[in-house]
């Protein structure tokens, strides 16, 4: 006899799964239209629109990246690349670089100021600024502002930061407000790039409601307190910006990364007439490495993919037909620094045999698939001033090489060995590869011969400071636009002590000075090319590459601009829907 | 990991107590034909001792068997793909990978010897001297080895070499370190059930001193337990290395080595260059094989379970 | 002795052990190295400011009072403050350790199920094909590299057959579950299974599940050798037991035999290895969570130690060994609650 009790409760419970079943299903598919961020869009809406002739954009556009805020959004203390790309959508300079800029004065567009102009000496600057603009809280932009915001950052002159770094506090003397929307900027020195230098994210003006000034101006702590961090939760609270194209919407930090970042469109924004920015929600989102970002980007689970990717990542995803891969000029060099408080490179020749003997050619093709150019010069190409001085150190020229070796003494038997260090923490693109490239072409001069060492950037930098690697490498990323930036802190005296390469000429010394103060084109062309040149002479350091700057991202994305300035600029990405 | 069934503290046992002395080492000491008698842990014991045994000898003369420099650079077209001259492909340098793997066992090896040898240095003799002065000082070095064993192994790997630095002799004392305890600990619950058997009181009875008994008598018994910890140790010691050198605590790109080819390779995934993964991961893998293979057969012969 | 001499004996046994890790650490991490502040500055050597950072993160004390000072500020739950960025690393832990406890609770569930259905398999023929081959594959997993076995899930699952995500925890454009979100009251884990649950979004809950798949498959699959292995010799044990002969006399199913009466039986070691298999796992969740771009606890220490931040990976590594002792402790008392014959 059958248990009819059993029967109901199993009736029961199959009918119980079956709901959970369909519950589950409906609660998915409500789930993935309202979890989703894009936007709903009837055929009616999208058909007017067309007819019309107006596109209708995508109102969310996503980002990925393996970078990550190192430090903070506050510009006295942000220094690395991708704080002050954010910084760049969150603020607003002086004066900006329009897409697509070569480096030239030229590119210099307004932006918070509208005009501008220079005294005679070349030290009193005058801005008249852009009315109408007002912050969050309905605060209008003005003069004191721009003395506040270069006033705090002079102030509180961060160790860690580009006012430190560049050395704001020894170029401006003092910024005077002379009307409500005009402010005149008096400096120590004629220094002809400082439009270049407004025009980066350090010098970008800050909302003081957001941006206190330290409460003791002579005390550190009470300095280093007033530097705005990462507040968890609180996304207005992290960052001391307001005038930029967009707002900061949420900051999500894990473990010290950077797990999530959303901005929207900023309506106080001076440039929001223009449709800017052209999308209206930007989510980056953040991966551990470009393997994860290669991977999803490939997967189209984001619509771009920007640093860092690795060559045969991009190589591979130029014949991907989901894919489009932008290629552009990149400022970012590396090069090759000679110890020169010892032996065997406090010897002018030996730096130059060594010199002679790097073949760029293996390191652009080899690492790089051909993704960046042969550089021969600290300055880089496509830059004002910029001249191949280096190529007439050979490259290579082991005949060269082994001509001076052997007045020496250092043969085929008797070779010039060395240490060659290198960073691993990732610092820089594919550090290891690079070296042992670099080896591998010294080698090949068959009278040298290379060990390779390696720290953690960290201890890298501990080493450098202690100034006991003979050879290392380093790279270079532009701070502001000029070749002063690519000059002043590698081979002068103070400028480049932080390199601790102990080079010293005071004949270059005095030509550096001359090229920053002097603003006559053709007069810092002509010293920008005896310093060269005078480098090539000396050798303390050796380009090796510049790097290009690339992004993938998919078919419909417009609006990428990857020029001189390797700044990314967020608010003019769009996609058609 | 093996079989140690863990309690509270420092009460392990062993599933069934050790035999006497003297057939224990003769159980070991035959050649392998007599090992494949006994069923399938002789087996093991042989075929995981022919993998290490291999692979050991095959580093060993790579100079003179690796068809390119496995460090020279562009020696083909970077990134092919297996084919008749390149057996596995080259890689993003364009060095050879067959002969980066015929010559990149070399680190591997060295930091898990290091590590065994380190061990047996330290763990022995503590464990001995621990266990059998008893009381006080052992119940110490009981907590001691205790903590370190409890902690994740892993973890406290990567905390010490992080603080010592690259290097191989650093890799083999951050592995050495987690490792010390489980010798001890397995040194330890032999000499205690040692301790109590007549034999043993008979000896000190008669006059013998702590010392006599200790090598005399106990330390020839505890020989077999600590073979079978270090082969799980040599194995253990490989996947470590490999995982350090993932993270970026491992060597200099000068020397081959697996490690580094599976970290570099990493890079190389998205685009679908398997071969510079594969063909590392797994001599990787068989080199730990080999070493837990031995372990497995050695313990299961040592203490025979389930012999239906 | 009754079950409450045990607790508190077991508990007692764990505080000396904490401590010896606690001091461990310290030695590990303070002692070793050179000068920390020295290595957190770019460009501009300022003594100033280097004697600034040094005495706010209390690195100018003698060592004895770091020592205590380290103590104390365990006791408050206070781990220090990052040398990146000055924020306070409980905060970064707690932010990043649900993300690894998420993973490691599947990947648990994985390990201890593949090895209870496999193990079984494998004593129901003792010596036959079956149980070798499963034997041998229970061996044979142990010894692949977890990250090595990440990667080959990546290229198959993920780039080849495009079934599973590779990377993060969600899709890209989805937004954190936020948890219970019910008037005042706002509650949520940092596990974005349960969050998403909690927030009653299906479809994060399953896109949770899916991104959570490769790395706990990862991970359980090079845990579940032990669990096999255990299982399997338990069950055979078992198995041979008269009343489970028993049971097969009165005509219960095999299944009903095998899990109902003989595993029960083996559940208890499978209990003891999972808080053993703890501390394993938790180490082979860095590698997993490096490979898997996971943001949990493990690639926050892989994070900091090339970035040198000492306090941080001190802290971190604190924290996983006091998780650790305390999950072993709590499996201790289980099983001693579970297993009277262990308090004898």
């Amino acid at each position: 006899m059958k248990d009819t009790k059993a029967i109901g409760r199993m009736t029961m419970v199959g009918i119980a799964i079956v709901i959970i079943i369909i519950a589950g299903v409906a609660g998915y598919y409500t789930g993935y239209n309202s979890g989703n961020d894009v936007g709903y869009n009837t055929g009616y809406d999208t058909g007017y629109d067309a007819a019309m002739n107006v596109t209708r954009l995508k109102e969310t556009l996503v980002m990925g990246t393996t970078d990550s805020v190192e430090s903070c959004l506050d510009p006295t203390r942000a220094y690395d690349f991708f704080g002050w790309e954010i910084i760049q959508s969150l603020g607003c300079g002086l004066v900006e670089y329009k897409a697509g800029a070569t480096g030239s004065i030229d590119d210099i567009v307004p932006s918070l100021a509208t005009s501008w102009s220079v005294s005679d000496d070349g030290l009193v600057w005058t801005f008249n600024l852009r009315q109408g603009v007002h912050y969050d809280d309905g605060t209008e932009f003005n003069a004191t502002h721009v003395k506040y915001t270069f006033d705090r950052g002079i102030g509180i002159a961060d160790e860690d930061g580009a006012f430190v770094g560049i050395g704001y506090g020894g170029i401006i003397n003092n910024v005077t407000v002379t009307s409500t929307y005009a402010v005149k900027f008096y400096l120590k020195i004629p220094f002809a790039a400082f439009l270049s230098l407004l025009a980066c994210q350090a010098s970008f003006i800050v909302d003081p409601a957001h941006a206190p000034m330290p409460t003791n101006m002579s005390d550190p702590v009470s300095r280093s307190n007033a530097v705005i961090v990462y507040t968890e939760g609180n996304a207005r609270s992290s960052h001391p910006m307001g005038l930029g194209p967009y707002k900061l919407m949420n900051w999500t930090r894990t473990a010290g990364k950077d797990y999530q970042i959303r901005l929207e469109a900023n309506p106080n924004y001076w440039n929001a007439s223009g449709g800017y920015p052209k999308t209206k929600k930007m989510i980056i989102k953040f991966y551990a490495d470009s393997t994860g970002l290669a991977l999803a980007i490939q997967a189209l689970e984001i619509d771009i993919a920007f640093r860092q990717l690795g060559a045969t990542d991009i190589n591979n995803m130029k014949t991907n037909t989901n894919l489009k891969v932008w290629g552009g000029t990149g400022a970012s060099i590396q090069y090759l620094v000679f110890q020169e408080k010892y032996a065997p490179f406090n010897n002018t020749q030996i730096r130059q045999a060594v010199g002679a003997a790097v073949n760029r050619t293996t390191i652009v093709d080899t690492v790089f698939l051909g993704q960046a150019q042969k550089l021969y010069s600290m300055i880089p190409i496509g830059m004002f001033g910029h001249t191949d001085a280096f190529l007439t150190l050979g490259d290579p020229n082991y005949t060269k090489t082994r001509e001076l070796l052997a007045g020496l003494g250092f043969n085929e038997t008797h070779k010039l060995s060395f240490k060659l260090w290198y960073e691993t923490s990732g610092h820089y693109p594919q550090s290891p590869q690079q070296a042992q490239v670099m080896k591998s072409s010294l080698e090949a001069s068959g009278v040298i011969s290379v060990t390779l060492d390696s720290a953690d950037w960290p201890s890298f930098r501990t080493h450098r400071r202690n100034e006991d690697m003979e050879a290392y490498i380093l790279g270079w990323y532009p701070d502001y636009i000029d070749p002063d930036d690519y000059i002043q802190p590698f081979v002068d005296s103070s400028g480049g002590s932080w390199i601790h390469h102990n080079y010293n000429n005071s004949e270059m010394d005095k030509l550096i000075a001359w090229a920053r103060g002097n603003t006559t084109a053709a007069a810092r062309s002509s010293l920008y090319s005896q310093i060269q040149n005078l480098i090539v002479e000396d050798c303390p350091m050796i380009p090796t590459y510049q790097g290009s700057a690339y992004a993938v991202t998919t078919l419909k994305i417009k609006g990428v601009y990857l020029d001189i300035t390797e700044s990314w600029r967020h608010w003019l990405l769009y996609a058609e829907e | 990991m093996l079989i140690l069934i863990r309690g509270s503290g420092c009460e392990v046992s062993w599933v069934d107590k050790p035999k006497v002395k003297k057939s224990m080492l003769s159980s070991l000491i035959p050649g392998l034909s007599s090992l494949s008698q006994r069923g399938l842990a002789g087996w093991l014991v042989v075929l995981g001792f022919i993998m290490v045994a291999s692979i050991v000898m095959v580093t060993a003369i790579s100079p003179w068997i690796a068809p390119y420099n496995p460090s020279q650079i562009n020696v083909g077209k970077p990134l092919l793909s297996p084919n008749s001259q390149f057996l596995f492909g080259t890689n993003d340098l364009g060095q050879d990978v067959f002969s980066r793997v015929l010559s990149g066992g070399g680190i591997m090896l060295e930091v898990s010897i290091l590590s065994v040898i380190i061990c047996l240095l330290i763990g022995v003799p503590l464990g001995l001297f621990s266990s059998y002065a008893g009381g006080l000082v052992d119940r110490f070095f009981c907590l001691i080895m205790d903590s370190v064993y409890a902690f994740p192994g892993l973890v406290l790997a990567i905390a010490i070499a992080a603080m010592l630095g690259r290097g191989v002799i650093n890799m083999a004392i951050s592995i050495a370190v987690v490792y010390v305890p489980s010798y001890f600990r397995v040194i330890r619950s032999q000499v205690l059930s040692i301790k109590e058997m007549p034999y043993v009181e008979a000896a000190k009875a008669a006059g013998a001193k702590g010392r006599t008994v200790l090598s005399r008598y106990i330390f020839p018994n505890v020989v077999p337990s600590i073979v079978v910890v270090a082969t799980v140790n040599f194995a253990d010691a490989i996947l470590t290395a490999a995982g350090l050198t993932f993270i970026g605590l491992g060597v200099s790109v000068d020397i081959p080595d697996w490690g580094w080819d599976l970290t570099n390779g990493r890079r190389l995934l998205a685009s679908g260059t398997w071969w510079v993964i594969a063909y590392p991961g797994l001599m990787i893998i068989l080199l730990a094989l080999g070493f837990t293979l031995i372990g497995e057969g050695l313990s299961e012969m040592a203490n025979p379970r389930l012999r239906e | 002795m009754t079950l409450r001499t045990y607790v508190i004996s077991r508990i007692l046994l764990t505080i000396p052990m904490i401590f010896i890790l606690l001091t461990m650490v310290f030695l590990v991490i303070r002692v070793l190295p050179g000068d920390p502040v020295l290595l957190h500055f770019e460009k501009q050597e300022n003594p100033a400011a280097m004697e600034a950072m040094r005495r706010r993160l209390g690195l100018d004390k003698p060592l004895w009072v770091q020592y205590f000072d380290y103590l104390f500020g365990l006791f408050r739950g206070d781990l220090g403050e990052s040398m990146q960025d000055y924020s306070s690393v409980t905060q970064q832990i707690l932010s990043a350790f649900p993300a690894t406890l998420e993973l490691a609770i599947f990947s648990m569930v994985i390990a201890v199920s593949m090895g209870i259905f496999l193990g079984v398999e494998a004593s129901k023929g003792y010596g036959k094909t079956r149980d070798s081959v499963i034997r041998i594959s229970g061996i044979v997993t142990y010894a692949i590299p977890v990250f090595f076995l990440g990667m080959v899930f990546q290229m198959v699952f993920g780039l080849g057959l495009h079934w599973l995500p590779v990377g993060l925890r969600l899709p890209p454009r989805i937004d954190i579950p936020s948890g219970l979100n019910v008037g005042s009251v706002h509650f949520s884990t940092g596990l974005y299974t349960i969050d998403s649950l909690l927030e009653g979004n299906v479809f994060k809950f399953v896109e949770a599940l899916r991104y959570l798949a490769l790395p706990s498959l990862t991970l359980g699959l090079v845990l579940s050798g032990v669990f096999i292995r255990l299982t399997r010799s338990n069950m055979f044990e078992t198995l041979r037991l008269d009343y489970v002969t028993a049971a097969r006399a009165r005509g219960l199913s095999e299944t009903t035999v095998t899990y109902g009466y003989a595993l029960r039986n083996a559940f208890l070691p499978v209990l003891t290895m999972m808080g053993l298999q703890f501390a394993t796992l938790l180490g082979g969740a860095i590698l997993t969570e490096t490979t898997f771009s996971w943001p949990g606890l493990g690639r926050y220490i892989v994070d900091r130690i090339n970035f040198r931040d000492y306090t941080a990976i001190q802290g971190a590594v604190v924290f996983f060994g006091i998780f650790v002792s305390v999950v072993s402790l709590v499996v201790d008392l289980l099983y001693a609650y579970l297993d009277p014959r262990i308090r004898l």
